[in-house]
């Protein structure tokens, strides 16, 4: 069983300890919280996932191949898709080539090929722009695929960004606080989404702040304080946890 | 989409008839000067306009293809073909050279690197008198029949020019383009989706270098003698100024700014005078009033003749849709 996992990774900025000694597996079909207070060292985590920083100590994994020390481009091309936090697109294309462009790790043509126009960039073109229109039109953005990204309002951002994940055809998604700033519905959509992602046999790491989506959408919550697991298991479970509610949810 | 067809016909005959309803041989000069221009900006293009790396110095590279045409052509007196060829060569092999160190740099210190090889370039010229005729320069041969009369040139030049274009039209409208842009606006997004930054913007470097080197001889061949003189900094700057005032991430944009830049201050008179007050003024009412360029002022005039609806509609996942495009990448 193939799995995505930080084997006690520990990561310090100057004298302060971001994460110490942190473990974490993400499975395939599997959505998986990432929960704690600010500062507790869940960004931190995320980009030791997506190749942003590189541990001190410990191993970022994939299957058998030590990620640890890879440049972020490995991640796309060994299966792992990320979002922002703050959204990352390019304003000037259409929302439609946004999502094209997760495709890159497909397109094997290289640029000689691509500036002659040979059959093979035009067939990778096609097939490209196929799967990202259905992609688009699957997470609700059919309506808008020709407008430019900056033109898009915030929930259509945040769910543009998901559909340039999928375009890559990931093994693993890493989603870093994709409710932030949607409505009430929207959250219920993207709830939605990371589901057929999960069915379709797609890991998710899903760090967020919005405590109830996490419980009503994860299969299992870890949850950080101080660059430490303080507990880690169903939602039920952590939800209950009185450590849990003393650092993070509150009484 | 009858317009979308009709332009490219028209503006097509219309270049290639040029020496026939072109008023004089002054008026041809200057579209054999502009086509040669084009060549070099139409790959600098993809370095600035596509990838956003600020390059100033590409002045140095037509001048290293315009004195490697001359000396191979003329001084080794080889067909003018090897000459171009060698030129792109040499061009794109500088090019290398020249991003191999530098385009890992950020912005403003890239920009500085491709003026220090600018000026480098010319000293080089001037110091190496034996081979580059050093201050009193060199001849350039023409290009044999049927390319020999200035007609001629001026179709060798459009057929060249027309390839480029052809060439970096692919590039941007294909996967590299928006590879390109990604780099361009955020690196971020570009590594995480996994393009290989360094050695994508290492690529168009070479390619711009390739056709800077070719420009330079077509563009040596039309003035038929180069000194030092030929490739000041102002006309790296000049080619820098092009793109901007056309727009990023536009074809027809610095298309259009290379014309016009070339034509209005030797077709008007009065401009002339003002020279590079011109295209300080030029560059300065660019960027103030359209800071995306001629390129994006004209997509905005279409939209205007045709607005497209831009309706707020609610989020409506199909997610059955959804599960079966995530699955068809799988199968």
């Amino acid at each position: 069983m193939s799995s995505l996992q930080a084997r006690d990774v520990t990561k310090s900025f100057g004298g302060l300890t971001a994460l110490s000694s942190v473990s974490l597996e993400l499975r395939p079909g599997e959505v998986h919280g990432l929960i704690g207070p600010n500062g507790s060292g869940k960004t931190t985590l995320l980009n030791l996932f997506s190749g942003y920083y590189r541990p001190d100590a410990g191993t970022v994994v994939l299957d058998a191949e030590d990620l640890s020390g890879a440049p972020v481009q490995r991640r796309a091309s060994v299966g792992v898709a990320r979002t922002f936090q703050k959204p990352r697109l390019l304003g000037t294309l259409s929302v439609l080539e946004n999502a094209m462009l997760g495709g890159w790790r497909h397109v094997d043509s290289g640029f000689v090929g691509t500036a002659l126009s040979s059959p093979k960039v035009r067939a990778e073109e096609r097939e490209l722009r196929e799967r990202a229109q259905e992609l688009l039109h699957g997470v609700g953005l059919g309506p808008v695929l020709a407008r430019r990204a900056n033109l898009l309002e915030h929930a259509e951002q945040r769910f543009l960004e998901i559909a340039r994940g999928l375009a890559a055809q990931p093994r693993f998604m890493l989603l870093d606080e994709p409710a932030g700033g949607l409505t009430g519905a929207e959250i219920g959509h993207l709830g939605a989404i990371i589901q057929v992602m999960r069915d379709c046999g797609i890991g998710v790491l899903l760090v967020e702040h919005h405590t109830d989506f996490v419980f009503r959408t994860c299969d299992c919550v870890t949850t950080l304080d101080l660059g430490r697991v303080i507990k880690r298991g169903t939602p039920q479970e952590v939800r209950a946890d009185p450590e849990v509610i003393r650092v993070y949810l509150g009484a | 989409m009858h317009m979308k067809r009709a332009v490219p016909v028209v503006v097509g005959a219309a270049l290639i008839t040029l020496p026939w309803w072109a008023r004089d041989m002054y008026q041809l000069h200057l579209a054999q000067l502009i086509g040669a221009y084009w060549v070099l900006i139409a790959g600098l293009n993809l370095v600035v306009g596509f990838s956003g790396q600020l390059s100033v110095g590409h002045v140095g590279l037509l001048a290293i293809g315009a004195y490697a045409f001359a000396i191979i052509t003329g001084t080794q007196g080889l067909h003018p073909a090897v000459g171009v060829a060698c030129a792109g060569g040499i061009g794109a092999l500088c090019g290398l050279l020249l991003g191999l160190p530098s385009l890992r740099l950020p912005g403003f210190y890239f920009a500085m690197a491709t003026l220090a090889f600018a000026l480098i370039v010319s000293e080089i010229i001037l110091a190496q008198g034996a081979l580059t005729g050093g201050g009193v320069g060199l001849p350039v041969p023409g290009f044999p029949a049927p390319f020999d009369t200035p007609q001629g040139t001026y179709w060798l030049i459009l057929i060249v020019g027309g390839l480029i274009t052809w060439l970096t039209w692919n590039v941007a409208r294909f996967m590299w383009g928006r590879g390109l842009i990604a780099i361009r606006d955020s690196v971020v997004t570009a590594e995480a989706v996994g393009i290989p930054v360094f050695r994508a913007k290492l690529t168009v470097f070479v390619f711009s270098g390739l056709t800077a080197g070719v420009a330079g001889a077509l563009f040596g061949s039309i003035q038929s003698y180069v000194t030092p003189d030929t490739f000041i900094f102002e006309l790296g700057l000049f080619f820098f100024v092009c793109i901007v005032i056309g727009g990023r991430g536009s074809i027809v944009g610095p298309f259009i700014g290379t014309a016009v830049l070339t034509a209005l201050p030797e077709l008007v008179a009065p401009l002339a005078k003002l020279g590079n007050f011109f295209y300080g003024l030029l560059l300065l009412v660019v960027v103030l009033v359209v800071p995306e360029g001629i390129g994006r002022l004209i997509e905005v005039l279409l939209e205007r003749i045709r607005p497209r609806k831009i309706g707020s509609t609610a989020i409506e996942p199909d997610l059955e849709r959804l599960a079966a495009a995530i699955r068809r990448g799988r199968a």
